[in-house]
């Protein structure tokens, strides 16, 4: 208990840590005294007040980066913590929010919206069609599962898989009759990134994933009783299908709405949980928390990375994670094969 | 009566196994199900526990139908040991045997130290409190048993409904089980366990229930269930039983099987890759 304190305050810190470096990094470099100067003449607190902040600096600092790295730690927080129930659901170390079905919905309401032509109305449109459409996706991937009152996990898994690669079919076929522009439009969106991110996008982020990610953290306990299974869960007094249910909407709503507000991010949902889980144990009211901090920090350190990786250009966060992620993924991988051997 | 089942059918959807089950259990029984397989011993103790739905008749549990039992009641009343449970992810033993108390929290509560030390308790009843911040993954399959039954012990329950709690296990853990089992019951608990050792059975149990195709071929007390007539006709095969003159266990074995005809001598060389000599 005491050591799992610690890994929380170490985690609390790297977040701070990554928070201030994506203040201050990109091309605009802000040395880390404005930032919190910066910060705190903003919110008029008076501490730093004697410390000149440009005003170039202090607009870098709460028109562009600080909304950005909000979003970001909302939608790493997000897919951190419902990653990690995912794969409790699933009772199954490689699920990941993509499974139920939500990215592909996602790419399928933003295909829609570009193909429309209803991108260009308002900025608010990719955003609402991807939330739309990743919900749609698991309700459609849920009703396929349910039989006789009872969602089996299996089963699920199953729908989740078809209703993917129909889905990915049915946006493949409208991307064939589109012209240049708006593939490109699309290519960029699949591409999860933070740029451009403004404050509305915080306000439209924080309610769904802060609502659900806190509930999630309560029934935390029950999620523990939900993995040993249906029949276990059931023997020690559990409305299994409820909680289920319950646990797959959340999730899927804090997936959804970080997808909605960042774009598709691959890795943060399936690594941080795997990686977590190696440091604080497989207990879900240890889990949780850890997943929602360090999904948070990851993707803020893959996009503050990104903005200073390669001078002139600015890598997205999505790519990023995918480059961090995989080798990393690869090392577990190849580590826990060494002690099944 | 704590239990009590009348005019039971019961099955997978489309697939009836049991038959017309009736039977009562009194507090403190020790009731071994008995039978070969797919007889219907689990899926009689899963209906039992509401796992599976009577598609007839009627289950009464400490004289409430458990069709009227929430699920927090019913968890309350009956614990249920799964058979070869798997415990996916490193679980600890004490996570695991948690689960146990989560009929008695409500949902946004968290178990307190009134748990623990019932948890704590538990698992040094069962000798595994040593395992407790262990990963259940690592231990041996007898030190897992106990785990699990620590967990449906630290569940409180009158009544206990145990899936071959003890098969697989070395000797010596099986006995442990079975001890174990009697002990509750003279302490006033409830067992109806599914047993596949038939003497082991017969040594612990107050009570047997002979199983076959999905009926209730016998009910009585070991000695009266366990005999040649009642086994053949169950198992389908010749059975003997004779009670050993220095244990005063009973030695229960098929005899002559019968059926080492030619068809069986070619297919054994088939299968040891001899040539078949005409």
């Amino acid at each position: 208990m005491r050591r799992y304190g610690i890994i929380v305050l170490v985690l609390g810190i790297c977040l701070l840590v990554v928070g201030v470096l994506s203040l201050s990094w990109g091309q605009m470099k802000i040395p880390f005294l404005h930032v919190a100067a910066g910060l705190a003449q903003g919110m008029e607190l008076p501490i730093l007040a004697q410390v000149p902040v440009p005003a170039d600096e202090m607009a870098v600092i709460w028109h562009i980066r600080l909304p950005r790295t909000i979003v970001g730690l909302l939608a790493g927080g997000g897919l951190g913590i419902s990653g990690a129930v995912l794969q409790g659901i699933f009772a199954n170390q490689l699920a990941d929010p993509g499974i139920i079905g939500v990215s592909s919905g996602a790419s399928v309401g933003v295909v829609l919206v570009i193909a429309t032509g209803a991108a260009g109305i308002t900025m608010f449109a990719l955003p609402v069609g991807a939330l739309v459409g990743a919900l749609a996706a698991v309700g459609l991937t849920v009703a396929m599962a349910w039989r006789h009152g009872r969602i089996p996990v299996m089963t699920l898994l199953l729908s989740g898989v078809v209703v993917g690669m129909f889905l990915a079919a049915f946006s493949a076929a409208v991307l064939t009759i589109l012209d240049v522009n708006k593939l490109q439009e699309y290519l960029f969106w699949t591409i999860g990134g933070l740029d451009y991110r403004r404050w509305e996008h915080v306000l439209l982020g924080l309610g769904p994933i802060l609502g659900s990610s806190a509930v999630m953290l309560v029934l935390s306990r029950q999620l523990n009783v939900l993995v040993l299974g249906d029949n276990e869960a059931k023997a020690v007094g559990m409305a299994v299908k409820r909680y289920r249910l319950l646990l797959l909407v959340l999730a899927s709503m804090a997936t959804a709405t970080s997808v909605c507000i960042s774009g598709n991010i691959g890795f943060v949902g399936l690594v941080v949980p795997h990686m977590m889980r190696l440091i604080v144990g497989p207990d879900h009211r240890r889990l949780l928390p850890a997943s929602l901090l360090a999904g948070a920090a990851f993707l803020v350190l893959c996009d503050a990375v990104g903005r200073v990786i390669w001078s002139g250009y600015e890598v997205r966060v999505g790519i990023m994670t995918a480059f961090i992620g995989t080798p990393y993924f690869l090392y577990l991988l190849r580590k826990h094969q060494q002690r099944l051997d | 009566m704590v239990l009590s089942i009348r005019d039971l059918c019961a099955g997978y959807s489309g697939k009836t196994i049991l038959q017309n089950v009736s039977f009562s259990v009194g507090k403190g029984e020790l009731v071994s199900l008995v039978g070969p397989n797919g007889a219907g011993k689990s899926t009689l103790l899963k209906t039992i526990r509401g796992l599976l739905p009577a598609l007839q008749g009627k289950i009464f549990l400490q004289g409430t139908d458990i069709t009227k039992l929430s699920e927090g009641e019913f968890a309350r009343r009956a614990g249920y040991l799964q058979q070869q449970m798997q415990v996916p992810f490193a679980y600890t033993v004490r996570e695991i045997v948690q689960t146990g108390r989560y009929p008695y929290l409500h949902w946004w509560q968290q178990s307190g130290k009134q748990d623990e030390e019932i948890i704590r308790a538990s698992l040094a009843y069962t000798g595994a409190l040593e395992f407790l911040d262990r990963p259940v993954q690592e231990l041996s399959g007898g030190q897992q048993q106990r785990v699990f039954l620590a967990k449906v012990l630290a569940q409180q329950t009158p009544v206990l409904l145990l899936d071959e709690p003890a098969t697989g296990l070395d000797l010596i853990y099986q006995e442990e089980i079975f001890r174990f089992c009697r002990e509750l019951c003279v302490a006033g608990r409830t067992i109806v366990m599914v047993v596949h050792e038939l003497s082991l059975a017969a040594r612990f149990s107050s009570r047997l229930l002979l199983l076959s195709q999905g009926t209730v071929l016998a009910d009585g007390k070991p000695e009266k269930v366990l005999t040649p007539e009642l086994l053949t006709k169950a198992y389908g095969a010749s059975i003997a039983v004779t009670e050993n003159p220095l244990t005063g266990h009973m030695d229960i074995y098929t005899t002559g099987s019968g059926r080492q005809d030619e068809r069986r001598a070619k297919l054994l060389a088939t299968v040891l890759g001899r040539e078949v000599t005409e």
